[in-house]
């Protein structure tokens, strides 16, 4: 069996990934793909830990997130066409009007 | 039932008047205000009650013990409940309300109905705070008191009045917060010693030798004492101490006439109120070992607040700096831990009540005809306002302390009971603090010589005429009342003594070993750096 | 006759029920409320009449409790009641009786001369005599400090009569304040003697001055001085009380506000300095005689500020223009002789002056008044002169009224002065101190003399001065009857107490002294005279008689001397103003020894600008840091705020740099990295 540390390392991984994604894209789309990025290391994680435990709680809880991620993908396409429609961009930095 | 039926009467009417039209609120809201009138009255009447509430072998008067709910371990009651402090103070919230409402009659033409509405809201919270013996529900009615209060300021107030408002709102809450720490560090300390957040049942756990056990690091004496200087330093706000003052004269000078009396007469008395339920009755040992502490707050109060009403040109902070200075005997007579300083607190509140009242409610009349409250610019008023002229100077003389008047007798008691005090130095002090009466004659003196007397002249334009019936009734009735009481103080002091005596048995006697020499050392020091 | 007493407390109360009725329906009546105070005071001085022949006949005291204000009996109780006994019935009778005159003579002053508040004016009047027979009456010093307040209340209200122009309400305020700084060590002592005693009646074998006398003989336990000598303690509440005492009875040098208290109308002044106010403040010193007995230094004190106040204000009044103010000046000085006796221990020549006063300055004052009224409200002697054809009523017993105030024999002031300066004289043999008061006594009798026929030559002798003064206006019996009687009596009343004659010929005719050795035990003269030897030290001197005739002799001579200097300079047709002589004293003495400005410097122009300093400090620093907090608060928020960018990067920056520090912090706690 493949050690659990290789699955985390792997996770780190993706998630750094994300993480790098998000700090530097400024397109919206890019960053809805780099938030799913994140949220699936997580569930590499999960899913690993479950392995190791032996039990599924961790599988049904990816699936959870999983589930919730999709939702989170229709929200954030909506939010995306409106801040599209609004500012005529995709770019997450033009819209700062909800500061102060 | 009859608190109950109190409470109701001012939530019910209040929320009724609130809804309706501005049209009736007036004339409706006199009319309920009328109703608690009745109602104390009859309480007065047929008051029973023995002994102070919160220590053994009291009587309360009028007493309702309900289970409400439970926190943690502690269980929660509806505890309401009077005795001989609390009644008279009951009596004075119905009475100023009505009279604040009559007199608001004239000044406040827009938004009628929230105005009167909250003023019966108001009256509703000041009454439980005085009721109320269970920690939980006093404290939810003393927080309820600002809300009403924070309105009325602000949105009915003068140009100032949102700085006003929010000063006293964030003020008041402050010191609420530093209260409520310095309360739950003394039942804390009480550990397991008591279940339920009544303040009888934690008087009587105090009363226990060693009840009070160590916290977070903290000697039992050490948490005694921080607590009863937290709570000091929240109800000091309210009463208000120098230096903790400053809220008080922006808050009189914005706010309405009607609420400038409700908020001397009846609001400022939360505080020794309170001062007197909670730290006087509860940690009579530390308030007896810092006595020269509080004495230096009273007397710093008394003299500081006195000269500051010297200095000013509006009349309305010429009363609200008088008031911090008359409050300040209060808080000497309480430390003076003497049947007749206590007692003559309490009579001090009720009398302090009655006279601020009454010269808010003078001032408020010659700014409804003048529209100015400035000393210099007016005078000669006399000549027209003959009867409001003559309020002013049956007020002033009131609180100057003229005999027959109810100020004089609250005063000769404080000053009777701080002189024979235990702490040391008692005498020089409490002649030192007397020596506010000569300022408090000096400043009211050159106000009404500069306002009432001397040829006619103001210099707004406008028609100033005789003031309006309902206008001068309030100031009839607190002149009767004033006068009442200065004449046969037993009235109220009969029922005041037997609650304030069981206190004085509180005191462990400890002889002042104050030589003659330091005395009058001291005497004559003190008296110097005051008269400079 | 003992059932005059049940009557007794009506005295005062009649006065007050015409105090309601004046003030609520004395507009509606004919004469404003003048009838019902004239009604009331009448029937006061019927009473009081009646409560004098009572006191006469059984010589006891009475003792009533009246009202009680708090009835708590530990640590002590508060009442009124009414104390009867030779002193107040002898009071009673003076003040009901000046009073009575007082109003009527206001019908001509006030109501024909067409004043406007009326009804205020007679309700002031009403509620003066009222607190002050309530003050005379007084069971205790806490009732008498009480009727003493509203003594100063009354002043307050009428010498600030005439509201609309501007000095009188000034005035009035001076006088209330000065009176309320003495009265402040009153009160001190009035709750010192109570703290000490627990009681503070003034008769009777519980009461304060016995109390005090047990304490020094060692018998009484239970009394409290506060961790001090007994006498020393006694010293200081004595001296405490003095303090009201030198503020309402006009003594150095809390005699500002008197001069200026003239500002009221003339009928006000006579019943201030003859029979209320400053009446009341000797009154109280004779009332604790017992007490002040008890303590030398009290009572040293007391006679050197009493020879001194009467040397000192009688300087000042020979250089006044107005004729209202050389009486005020004389009534300081006559106050100062009063004091003077009872600090020297001479309790009955005290009450004598004190009652001999009273006649002739209400006599005085009342004529004073007369002549303004004449003048049309002129005051200024220099503006009269030769009113003596014209006024001849006035004249002649205004003149009665003087030679009393200067001490002419064989009128009244003669005999009551004589017996104050002899007893200074006496106690002055074995004392320097008391030998100095005495000195400045007698020189004060100069100038008494002096000032009081200066005030007459101006007034009525020589040329009138102004076509006022040629044609003076005329009034009516209402104003002359009041100062007929009161002549007589200024000429008469003298011969209750003739002590020169009484020593030669050897007649008991000093009835006031009779009068006083009866009565309760420990208020008669020999029972004071008992304490003064034992505990004050008042040794009995042996007077001859050559020491009591010489002394009446010196100061009939300097007071002759005085009037004599006074008929040389001013008893001439047309009289200059001799005291342009003195140069700067003059300048000095018209401006009153500058007491006024460094008084009013302290009131003003200390107290004020320290109360403006404090209003600077609340404001700036106190209020300023309140206010500080909340500027502070709100430009730390202001400075968090600008954290929010708005751009989503920076947040999602900022997220990860908070994570990232808590793993490092959470690694360094848990020492991954070692």
């Amino acid at each position: 069996m493949v050690p659990s540390q290789y699955y985390l390392v792997l996770s780190a991984a993706v998630f750094c990934i994300g993480l790098f994604g998000i700090l530097t894209r400024r397109n919206a789309l890019v960053f809805l793909m780099s938030v799913e990025l994140m949220l699936n290391a997580a569930n590499i994680n999960l899913v690993a830990f479950s392995v190791q435990n032996g039990n599924l709680t961790g599988q049904v809880f990816s699936l959870f997130t999983i589930a919730t991620a999709a939702a989170e993908v229709a929200v954030g396409i909506g939010i995306i066409l409106v801040l599209y429609r609004n500012f005529n961009d995709v770019d997450v930095t033009t819209a700062t009007t909800m500061r102060w | 039932m009859m608190i109950e039926l109190l409470l109701g009467v001012c939530l019910v009417g209040g929320l009724a008047v609130f809804l309706l039209p501005d049209r009736y609120s007036a004339r409706l809201s006199f009319g309920i205000s009328l109703l608690p009138i009745l109602a104390s009255s009859y309480m007065y009447a047929t008051f029973d009650g023995v002994g102070n509430a919160l220590l053994e072998g009291s009587t309360l008067a009028f007493e309702t013990r309900v289970n409400w709910l439970s926190v943690g371990p502690y269980e929660l009651f509806y505890h309401v409940g009077l005795d001989g402090v609390s009644m008279p103070l009951i009596v004075l919230t119905t009475i100023l309300t009505t009279l604040a409402i009559l007199s608001a009659w004239t000044p406040i033409d827009e938004r009628k109905s929230q105005f009167y509405g909250l003023m019966l809201l108001m009256e509703a919270s000041l009454i439980g705070v005085f009721a109320a013996l269970d920690f939980f529900v006093w404290f939810v009615f003393w927080e309820a008191v600002l809300i009403p209060m924070y309105f009325l300021i602000g949105v009915w107030g003068g140009p100032r009045r949102k700085y006003a408002a929010i000063k006293f709102f964030v003020y008041t809450n402050v010191a609420s917060l530093v209260m409520f720490v310095g309360f739950f560090l003394l039942v804390f300390g009480l550990g397991d010693s008591v279940q339920s957040l009544g303040l009888p049942a934690i008087a009587g756990a105090l009363s226990a030798p060693g009840a009070v056990g160590s916290v977070g690091g903290l000697s039992p004496n050490a948490v005694k004492t921080a607590a009863f200087f937290l709570m000091f330093a929240g109800f000091a706000v309210k009463v208000p101490v120098v230096p903790v003052h400053t809220w008080l004269p922006d808050a009189h000078v914005e706010a309405p006439t009607p609420v400038s009396v409700i908020l001397a007469g009846v609001l400022l008395k939360m505080g020794t109120y309170a001062l007197l339920r909670f730290n006087f009755t509860l940690l009579p040992e530390i308030a007896q070992q810092y006595a020269l502490v509080l004495v230096a707050f009273a007397i710093v109060s008394v003299i500081y607040g006195a000269l500051l009403a010297l200095a000013q040109q509006d009349l309305k902070r010429i009363v609200a700096y008088s008031s911090v200075s008359s409050m300040g005997y209060v808080i000497l007579g309480l430390v003076a831990f003497t049947l007749y300083g206590l007692g003559g607190a309490t009579f001090q509140m009720i009398s302090h009540g009655l006279i601020s009242g009454l010269l808010f409610l003078c001032v408020g009349v010659v700014y409804n005809t003048t529209h100015t409250r400035m000393v210099g610019d007016m005078s000669g008023l006399a000549e027209r306002m003959p009867i409001t002229a003559g309020a002013i100077v049956a007020g002033s003389f009131a609180y100057m302390g003229l005999p027959l008047m109810s100020g004089f007798v609250a005063e000769f008691l404080v000053f009777s009971g701080s002189f024979a005090a235990d702490f040391a130095y008692a005498p020089v002090f409490t002649a030192v603090a007397m020596f506010g009466i000569v300022i408090v004659a000096g400043y009211y003196l050159f106000a009404m010589q500069r306002t009432l007397f001397g040829e006619f002249s103001v210099s707004t334009d406008y028609e100033i005429t005789r003031a309006a019936v309902h206008d001068v009734v309030p100031l009839v009735v607190l002149i009767v009342l004033i006068i009442a009481l200065g004449s046969a103080p037993e009235i109220v002091f009969g029922m005041i003594e037997d609650a304030v005596r069981p206190m004085t048995e509180l005191t462990t006697t400890q002889q002042a070993d104050a030589g003659p020499a330091g005395m009058l050392g001291l005497g004559v020091s003190l008296l110097g750096g005051v008269l400079l | 006759m003992v059932g005059a007493f049940e009557f007794a407390p009506a005295i005062a109360a009649l006065p007050f029920v015409s105090f309601l009725v004046a003030l609520f329906v004395g507009r509606f009546m004919p004469k404003k409320g003048a009838l019902a105070g004239i009604t009331a005071t009448g029937g006061s001085l019927l009473l009081s009449l009646w409560v004098y022949l009572a006191v006469l006949t059984s010589g006891d005291p009475h003792v009533e409790i009246v009202h009680t204000l708090i009835g708590v009996t530990d640590p002590f109780s508060l009442e009124l009641g009414i104390l009867i006994d030779q002193l107040s019935a002898l009071m009673l009778l003076i003040v009901s009786l000046i009073s009575f005159l007082v109003f009527v003579f206001s019908l001509g002053y006030m109501n024909d001369e067409g004043e406007t508040g009326l009804p205020r004016y007679y309700a002031g009047l009403s509620l003066f005599s009222f607190s002050m027979l309530a003050f005379v009456m007084a069971s205790n010093l806490f009732m008498a400090f009480m009727f003493f307040e509203l003594v100063g209340l009354c002043s307050y209200l009428l010498i600030g009569f005439w509201f609309r122009a501007d000095a009188p309400p000034s005035a009035a305020k001076k006088a209330f304040l000065v009176t309320r700084f003495g009265d402040y060590f009153f009160l001190i002592g009035v709750v010192g003697v109570l703290g000490t005693f627990g009681t503070a009646a003034f008769a009777g074998d519980g009461s304060f001055p016995v109390l005090a006398e047990q304490a020094l003989a060692g018998e009484a336990a239970g009394i409290n001085t506060f961790g001090f000598d007994p006498q020393t303690w006694f010293t200081i509440l004595g001296l405490l009380v003095l303090g009201g005492v030198m503020g309402k009875s006009a003594q150095f040098p809390l005699h500002t506000w008197l001069p200026d208290a003239m500002e009221g109308p003339t009928p006000v002044s006579a019943l201030i300095h003859a029979a209320t106010m400053v009446a009341a403040g000797v009154y109280l010193v004779a009332r604790m005689y017992g007490f002040y007995a008890l303590s030398p230094t009290a009572l040293a004190i007391i006679a050197f500020v009493g020879g001194f106040t009467a040397l000192f204000a009688a300087t000042m009044g020979v250089v006044k223009r107005e004729i209202k103010q050389v009486l005020a000046y004389s009534t300081i000085s006559q106050y100062g002789y009063m004091m003077l006796a009872l600090g020297v221990g001479g309790y009955v020549a005290g009450v004598f002056h004190l009652t001999t006063h009273a006649m002739f300055k209400a006599l005085l004052f009342l004529g004073a008044g007369a002549v303004i009224v004449a003048m049309h409200h002129n005051e200024d002697m220099w503006k009269m002169g030769g009113l003596k054809e014209r006024l001849p009523v006035t004249y002649y017993t205004f003149l009665a009224g003087s030679l009393a105030l200067a001490g002419i024999i064989p009128f009244a002031g003669f005999w009551s002065k004589d017996e104050v300066l002899f007893e200074a004289l006496l106690r002055g043999m074995d004392n320097p101190i008391f030998l100095v008061a005495y000195a400045m006594g007698l020189i004060g009798v100069f100038f008494t003399g002096l000032y009081t026929f200066r005030m007459v030559f101006l007034t009525f002798h020589g040329e009138p001065r102004t076509t006022i003064a040629e044609d003076p206006h005329h009034f009516g019996w209402n104003m002359k009857f009041p100062m007929v009687v009161l002549g007589v009596l200024a000429t008469v009343v003298g011969l209750i107490n003739m002590t020169p004659v009484a020593e030669l010929t050897g007649a008991h005719i000093e009835f006031l002294h009779i009068w006083f050795e009866h009565g309760g035990e420990t208020l008669t003269v020999e029972h004071y005279g008992a304490l003064l030897e034992q505990w004050a030290g008042y040794g009995a001197v042996d007077a001859s008689t050559a020491l009591v005739l010489g002394s009446g002799a010196v100061s009939l001579l300097l007071a002759l001397a005085g009037a004599g200097a006074a008929h040389v300079l001013y008893n001439v047709p047309d009289p200059d103003e001799h005291t342009d002589k003195l140069g700067s004293i003059k300048t000095v003495l018209f401006n009153n020894y500058y007491q006024d400005e460094y008084q009013v410097w302290l009131a003003e122009g200390l107290t004020a600008n320290v109360a403006r300093g404090a209003d600077t400090f609340d404001q700036g620093i106190i209020d300023g840091a309140v206010n500080g907090v909340s500027s502070v608060s709100l430009f730390l928020g202001d400075r968090a705020r600008r954290l929010q960018t708005g751009v989503v990067t920076n947040y999602a920056a900022l997220l990860t740099l908070g994570l990232v520090v808590l793993l490092v912090a959470v690694g360094i706690l848990g020492g991954w990295f070692v």
